[in-house]
């Protein structure tokens, strides 16, 4: 499906918001993923995967620059359509009875934001929110708790720093963030006894549970698909060492 | 004047309404699919590549991206032979196109022990003998290296199966002409070429190969010049139908490999970036047909040769 940008520009250091109209088709979970092609020709070849930062009348994205896909991207100019497949993905599931406690890295903040918004706003339920980035030039929201590593904005540390002491056995955490980081609170989960949905990143070429490039090995010993049985698993179901 | 081309392709004793199939390993089992096409317009479908036990494949990372391509070393994941006749088989029933098995074995006795199975089964209507997995330790392209394993497989699985045998070949061999002789002669009723190519994406950061499994498999729209070329080789050589494929993403190139030889097309990695593709070749193919006066797609195999 080809969908225009409604709007594009530069939010933090090497990372843009992408909007684009909403043919308001389908609902989408936060969490859920588009697979979007960079070009009409052959490169580069495989779309990426991006996940949904925000719904409403538009559908928005927020992605770093990291490669040439996303340089490209990057470029897009509004009124330019751009082809979409999905949505893809299982997406977090809310829990009321939980305390909710949203924990981001750097661009995994993006579709935490989405997943704020539905809370609060969908499900009118509280939550809080701790997002970390390397420094202020990084950050893109000002929404929840913000820390950066180098103490230029909010609490110096990492997010993980920032809610560690206070976590307990009746909090719920939705995590998305760099590897180092959802190891860390894969440890502090299982020390504390609370549960932890997290949403991974993974190279995929299909989107659509076939290339079979996306896994991550579980507990069992065999592989997931993120695009299908992910992008958001327990924390538990994944063999983190392995990872 | 649509619609008054024929499209259609004799191999043995099936009638394949186009001369589109999708390749295994990059169409799941079919279902995966029925959301974006309509699977009766396929020519056929090739399933996922099977092995006579559930396997679980290679660590990650399993894909990278190069240009246009893509490598991959998935070390053929899949359920195995049994659990797909329970689980998958069943969904695929009562569809007007061919279903084509796809199968891998570390030794003869597994190929034969899976073309038993398989051959009892009437939804399938021919099988495809994958000795060109570049991405598994054992059998695989090790046996489509060597001529005279060629030989012995495709004998010994054509002598427990009535079914049409595919010989899916491995273009990382000096002579594909050679080996595709060899399936031949041991009774094969077609080949198909190109399985992927190896290579190797090197991580300049950490200093290793990208790959956890070191070395993959190249494919796409960067391949498809030496897939026509194989094609165009095979077909001095050798009399039974070839099946064309590598880097296969509109219905131009679908062409080029049919006028170098190829009675059927796959189509592969184009399946990942547009799931709708295979249906787009084959509108394309019938325009083609219509713009240049050709009543049979018959009439354009291996036209290149003239």
């Amino acid at each position: 499906m080809r969908l225009k940008i409604v709007e594009k520009r530069q939010v933090a250091k090497d990372t843009y918001v992408l909007k684009v109209e909403n043919p308001a088709l389908f609902d989408i979970l936060p969490g859920q993923f588009f697979m979007i092609r960079i070009n009409d020709f052959n490169y580069p070849l495989l779309r990426r995967p991006l996940s949904v930062a925000g719904f409403s009348n538009t559908i928005d994205f927020i992605f770093k620059v990291v490669g040439e896909g996303t340089k490209i991207l990057s470029l897009k100019k509004e009124g330019e359509f751009i082809d979409f497949l999905g949505s893809f993905g299982n997406g977090f599931t809310i829990n009321s009875s939980k305390r909710l406690v949203l924990i981001g890295g750097g661009i995994g903040v993006a579709p935490l934001l989405y997943l704020k918004d539905t809370i609060e706003n969908g499900y009118k339920l509280k939550c809080e929110s701790y997002f970390g980035f390397n420094t202020k030039s990084e950050v893109f929201t000002s929404s929840g708790n913000v820390s950066t590593m180098d103490g230029s904005l909010g609490f110096k540390g990492t997010a993980v720093e920032m809610i560690q002491g206070d976590l307990d056995k009746n909090s719920l955490i939705y995590a998305c963030g760099p590897l180092p980081m959802l190891k860390k609170l894969a440890l502090l989960c299982f020390e504390y006894g609370c549960e932890m949905q997290v949403s991974l990143e993974a190279r995929m070429a299909c989107g659509i549970g076939v290339c079979l490039g996306c896994v991550v090995p579980t507990v069992n010993g065999d592989f997931k698909r993120v695009c299908v049985e992910g992008p958001v698993f327990d924390y538990e179901e994944i063999q983190w060492q392995e990872m | 004047m649509a619609g008054n081309v024929n499209l259609t392709v004799k191999l043995c004793n099936l009638i394949f309404k186009n001369p589109v199939l999708t390749a295994s390993g990059t169409f799941g089992y079919g279902v995966e699919f029925s959301k974006y096409v309509n699977l009766n317009k396929l020519g056929g479908f090739i399933v996922k590549g099977l092995s006579l036990y559930e396997k679980k494949g290679n660590k990650p990372p399993r894909i990278v991206e190069t240009p246009c391509g893509m490598l991959n070393a998935i070390g053929l994941q899949n359920i195995g032979v049994e659990r797909f006749i329970d689980e998958k088989l069943p969904k695929l029933q009562g569809l007007n196109t061919h279903i084509i098995a796809n199968i891998y074995g570390t030794e003869v006795e597994e190929f034969v022990k899976m073309a038993e199975i398989l051959d009892k089964d009437p939804l399938i209507s021919a099988l495809e003998i994958n000795v060109s997995c570049p991405n598994v330790s054992a059998g695989g392209a090790l046996f489509g290296k060597d001529p005279d394993m060629v030989y012995v497989l495709t004998v010994s699985i054509k002598k427990v199966t009535k079914k049409p045998v595919i010989v899916k070949l491995t273009p990382n061999v000096e002579d594909i002409a050679f080996i595709a002789q060899a399936a031949q002669s041991a009774g094969a009723d077609a080949v198909s070429l190109i399985n992927t190519i190896t290579g190797m994406v090197v991580d300049v950061k950490s200093r290793k190969p990208f790959l956890a499994n070191k070395t993959g498999g190249l494919s796409g729209p960067a391949i498809y010049p030496i897939g026509v070329r194989m094609v165009y080789e095979v077909y001095e050589k050798v009399k039974i139908p070839i099946i064309g494929v590598g880097g296969i993403y509109n219905a131009n190139i679908a062409l080029q490999y049919i006028m170098a030889g190829a009675s059927l097309i796959e189509i592969g990695t184009a399946n990942f970036i547009d799931p709708t593709i295979s249906i787009q070749i084959i509108k394309g193919i019938e325009e083609f047909m219509n713009e240049e006066d050709v009543d049979s797609i018959s009439k354009l195999v291996g036209v290149v040769h003239n």
